[in-house]
């Protein structure tokens, strides 16, 4: 019983990154129809962000704000320079643009810091582990998914309360509607497109002392974050929700359960939803 | 597609007499590049069909790769007496069929979806490499002992340079022009009415789920032909054949040489091979470069070399006309 619990709270905390990094993609792709191949290269790049941070200043909580706010930039300069420029030219050609770019952030991230894994430490409170009755369970996983839920939270405020989240649904839904009433359309998307690298490099950051980073991580969560806003729904954020609750799980049960096909119980999730709702569960006809 | 007009047809037969001499003519590295570049023409071919002729973009062309790259090396290793060109015929066929089953899979959903599920199904098939250790050698990859080929005029050694350009030459090649005789059918001319309008396309009449699950099976046949090569050039197989990066080289050699013709990813391959060979040499972070390259080529010459190179005759030509 206790194991079942341990690792529901694994699937949980796993849940929380996978959130913070498709909540983003699944918002830019409603918005533009540009699937980011990049975006999982941002969480790497947070997780590498935060290592040279935390190697420099020896302070994790600074990595926490500083490397969002550097992918935050990040973002908005490949959108205003990269993205922009090829729009014009079709959807093959942005998502081309995302993926060399992907590439790029691969090969550059294997050149400044090496093909070896490293590892982050964290000091103090965070390192230590609580007991929940009867179950002594590490704080930083609980922590990586509280983080997730209060972001997830204000996420959904914003989105759901406010004049800038009315535009951004609005946007989402039929975007030359909404600039042909008078909203700067393009400026609100390099807004989305960036929040959405800086929440992707915060969980990179906050990803790295939990899975360790290395070059190959951009690509390991890529897939479960494609898998997500697949199952989810494209577009919505309420499938991203509940899609990354679902594969955390699935993740974490299947180590339990079939530690050699783990992966398996994914796509076999992916491929029933193709079959039975093409769509994704929370996704519009198109 | 209109007909070849008398230049292009003259420079072809050129590049055809000067590869068939290319044995005699390049030391064993050259000849052996010039292999690997034939091999890599028949895989960005068979990736443009999809892309460029049918828009389809696909990040998954490695998977077939990979399964035929696989496929010949587990059967000549576990059957004993097999030729080559049975195991490279039971690679195609293995191909096929995971094209039909992928494909009756994947072509549920159009455009990004498809891209990005094409990528999931790639990482899948890697993992299944690396997980099934005891068939495809896991991280350490296959060695295999290649047979030598009895023609009956001929005995084909696989291990030696001349021999196995020769056959690839002419295997492959002839796929490539099986490739171009398809884009002229009637199927090929209904593929290029998938990109431009495939409401339209439905409403003429055609199946096009069915157009599109052919063209997927078919391409990733070729894709696993290629792949097929790959190993007996190497006489070894890795996981690289099936990773990311593989799909990644395709796309690369395709759009460097330009979607918009049929020898655009043939002349991508080449320049590609050439490139990195001459990129390796120099530093490790060849593929940061090639990264680079692409991305530049992605915005400011969409059309590939071949379109660079159409742009500029289009220029020469117009000089020539007004003085």
């Amino acid at each position: 019983m206790n194991d079942l619990a341990v690792f529901f709270l694994h699937g949980l905390a796993y849940a929380g990154l996978l959130f913070l990094v498709s909540s983003g993609l699944t918002l830019v792709f409603g918005m533009m129809n540009v699937l980011n191949f990049a975006h999982a290269s941002f969480y790497m790049l947070g997780a590498y962000f935060a290592l040279a941070i935390a190697q420099y200043t020896g302070s994790f909580w600074l990595t926490l704000v500083v490397a969002p706010l550097l992918l935050l930039v990040l973002g908005a300069v490949v959108e205003r320079f990269l993205l922009r420029k090829v729009h014009v030219l079709g959807h093959v050609h942005e998502l081309l643009l995302t993926f060399g770019l992907a590439y790029i952030i691969q090969e550059g991230v294997k050149w400044i810091w090496g093909n070896n894994p490293q590892a982050v430490s964290i000091g103090g409170f965070l390192a230590s582990s609580v007991n929940l009755g009867g179950i002594v369970y590490p704080v930083y996983r609980l922590f990586i998914f509280a983080l997730s839920a209060v972001l997830g939270l204000g996420m959904a405020l914003v989105i759901y309360k406010t004049r800038i989240g009315i535009i951004v649904r609005a946007a989402v839904n039929d975007s030359a509607m909404v600039n042909a009433l008078g909203i700067n359309v393009p400026y609100v998307f390099m807004g989305v497109f960036a929040v959405g690298a800086a929440l992707s490099g915060l969980a990179g950051a906050t990803a790295g002392p939990l899975l360790g980073v290395f070059p190959g991580m951009a690509g390991a969560i890529l897939v479960d974050a494609f898998v997500v806003i697949v199952v989810g729904g494209m577009g919505s954020l309420g499938g991203a929700v509940l899609a990354s609750f679902i594969i955390g799980q699935l993740q974490s049960f299947g180590v339990l359960l079939f530690p050699n096909f783990s992966l398996a119980l994914i796509y076999m999730l992916m491929a029933l939803v193709l079959v039975l709702k093409p769509e994704g569960l929370f996704g519009e006809k198109s | 597609m209109k007909t070849l007009r008398p230049q292009i047809m003259a420079w072809v037969i050129a590049a055809v007499l000067a590869l068939l001499a290319a044995p005699y003519l390049l030391p064993p590295y050259q000849l052996r590049l010039v292999t690997e570049a034939v091999i890599f023409s028949l895989y960005a071919v068979s990736y443009n069909l999809l892309l460029g002729y049918a828009g389809l973009l696909s990040f998954g062309h490695a998977m077939f790769f990979g399964v035929g790259a696989f496929t010949t090396a587990v059967a000549l290793n576990q059957i004993g007496g097999l030729s080559i060109m049975a195991a490279v015929g039971l690679a195609t066929l293995a191909t096929l069929l995971v094209g039909l089953v992928v494909g009756l899979l994947l072509l549920r959903v159009k455009g990004t979806p498809f891209a990005l599920l094409t990528l999931a199904f790639n990482a899948l098939f890697f993992a299944i490499g690396v997980k099934w250790h005891t068939v495809t050698g896991g991280d350490d990859g296959l060695n295999i002992a290649l047979p030598k080929l009895n023609l009956g005029l001929a005995v084909l050694d696989p291990g030696n340079g001349p021999d196995i350009y020769y056959l690839t030459l002419i295997i492959l090649g002839g796929a490539l022009l099986f490739c171009w005789r398809f884009t002229r059918t009637a199927m090929g001319h209904s593929v290029l009415l998938l990109r431009e309008n495939e409401e339209r396309m439905r409403f003429l009449g055609y199946n096009t789920n069915i157009t599109r699950l052919i063209l997927f099976v078919f391409t990733g046949a070729l894709a696993g032909l290629a792949g097929s090569f790959y190993t007996i050039l190497n006489s070894f197989v890795s996981l690289d054949a099936v990773s990311i990066d593989m799909t990644t080289k395709v796309l690369l050699m395709t759009f460097l040489g330009g979607t918009g013709t049929f020898l655009g990813p043939v002349l991508g391959s080449f320049f590609y091979t050439y490139v990195q060979d001459f990129l390796s040499n120099l530093t490790d972070n060849w593929p940061l470069i090639m990264g680079v390259i692409f991305i530049v080529m992605v915005m400011f010459a969409p059309g590939g070399l071949s379109g660079l190179g159409q742009t500029l005759a289009a220029r020469l030509a117009r000089a020539k006309t007004t003085p």
